[in-house]
């Protein structure tokens, strides 16, 4: 017999926490299960590098609106090692704070030189970088006035790794009043990236974003694809 | 400070998918594991069935914009993992992982039935990423196998949670493939067992 694992916590003023957010305690998965709980994604697509360049349509276009930045950092797991050959996907808003996502009905301005989409894949070392457009906040509780501050989401997938998750930028006043950034308490900091000089005149700012993959699964098979 | 104390990382926190995973990125995924491709003719081997779902939240309305994932061994047991690479009984043209975005909370798996291993029953692990929750997981079985009544995953539950895992055979299609429907019913009444892969 087993027992209960976690119980989950509703994100406050979150609509979507409260559709959704199981009421029971989690299960805690037997031994003799263990293992079917761990998919292992092998397949994985071949990438234009200009996927990394979510700034422009393609090269020879021009650079959508707002701030150009740099997002890099390294993927490991919790020892430090490296995930190598990891997809990561990449998501957000404009600089106006609309997706192109056909069901974002917002009614923001959209930018025609924004697609708002990326992805790489993760080099020898589990590192990675990409350019995009710093995303705008956006009203998610226009009704309570409660905002989206400021984020980047990415999604992991590779080997036995999985990971959805938020990038947010230190300092953004709308962090407070978040959700999920309340869920996460102190563990928030973990989710915010530390900000660089990119070097570069046309890039605003480079974000230093390290991703470490927890849980068994992360390293279930040596991640070498 | 406790020098024994392992020096692990903290691991990023997991957060919700939001609404809008741009579905370009699933164009590559499959929700047929019985095609390796539309206008090829290879074929995994097994039996071919289907399993239709639907997503449901509190107030009994489907759950929209949700990123989902399955994973089952082939029609022998066998996951397809690097554990497995040189299994006799591993079937080239079965991979096992499947994933779309669900834009209405319906979903529809075309599969091979999954073989069992050792004492387990067949089953497809689901993965469900969307706005409100991070990551949930749990497994569907299929109605009318025998090892449901001795699954270790399943017995460990109270018995009146069993039965809200096991999809219920609906007939054939037209294809005259089994056909398998379950709701996933993310919070409140007949909530299903989701299962904890971080402390487990
Ligand atoms: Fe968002």
């Amino acid at each position: 017999m087993t027992g209960l694992g976690r119980l989950l916590s509703i994100g406050p003023t979150d609509n979507t926490s409260r559709e959704r957010t199981p009421r029971q305690p989690l299960q805690l998965i037997p031994e003799g299960a263990r293992e079917s709980f761990v998919p292992y994604s092998r397949v994985q697509p071949a990438l234009l590098s200009a996927e990394a360049d979510m700034t422009r349509l393609a090269a020879d276009l021009p650079r959508a609106a707002g701030e150009a930045i740099e997002v890099s950092g390294q993927l490991t797991d919790e020892f430090g090692r490296p995930l190598r050959g990891v997809l990561l996907e990449i998501w957000n808003a404009n600089t106006f704070g609309r997706y192109t996502h056909k069901e974002d009905a917002s009614g923001l301005p959209l930018d025609p030189n924004f697609l708002g989409l990326g992805r790489v894949l993760t080099d020898q070392d589990g590192k990675y970088r990409f350019l995009t457009i710093r995303p705008g906040a956006y009203l998610a509780r226009p009704d309570i006035g409660r905002w989206r501050p400021k984020h980047i989401h990415m999604s992991v997938r590779g080997g036995s790794s999985r990971l959805v998750t938020q990038m947010y930028f230190a300092n953004d006043p709308h962090n407070d009043g978040d959700p999920m950034r309340i869920l996460m308490g102190d563990a928030f900091k973990h989710n915010v990236a530390g900000e660089y000089d990119a070097g570069q005149p046309d890039l605003a700012a480079g974000y230093r974003f390290d991703i470490v993959v927890g849980g068994r699964n992360a390293t279930f098979f040596e991640n070498d694809l | 400070m406790n020098s024994i104390t392992p020096n692990k990382r903290p691991a990023t926190n997991e957060d919700t998918c939001g609404p809008y995973f741009p579905d370009p990125f699933c164009d590559a995924d499959r929700m047929d594991l019985v095609e390796v491709h539309p206008g090829l003719v290879a074929t995994a081997r097994g039996t071919p069935i289907v399993i239709e779902g639907r997503l449901i939240d509190i107030d009994g309305n489907l759950g929209n914009g949700a990123v989902l994932e399955f994973w089952q061994p082939n029609d022998r047991g066998i996951y397809r993992t690097p554990a497995h690479a040189d299994h006799p009984d591993i079937d080239p043209w079965f991979d096992g992982y499947a994933r779309c975005r669900s834009k209405d909370g319906k979903f529809s798996l075309r599969t091979i039935k999954p073989g069992a291993l050792a004492d387990r029953a067949p089953n497809v692990t689901l993965t469900i990423f969307s706005d409100g929750i991070s990551r949930l997981v749990t497994q569907i079985f299929l109605e009318g196998e025998a090892a449901n009544a001795s699954d270790p995953l399943l017995t460990s539950l109270p018995e009146p949670l069993r039965s809200r895992l096991i999809a219920k055979s609906t007939g054939a299609n037209d294809r005259g493939e089994q056909v398998f429907s379950i709701d996933v019913v993310m919070a409140g009444n007949n909530e299903t067992p989701f299962f904890d892969d971080l402390e487990s």
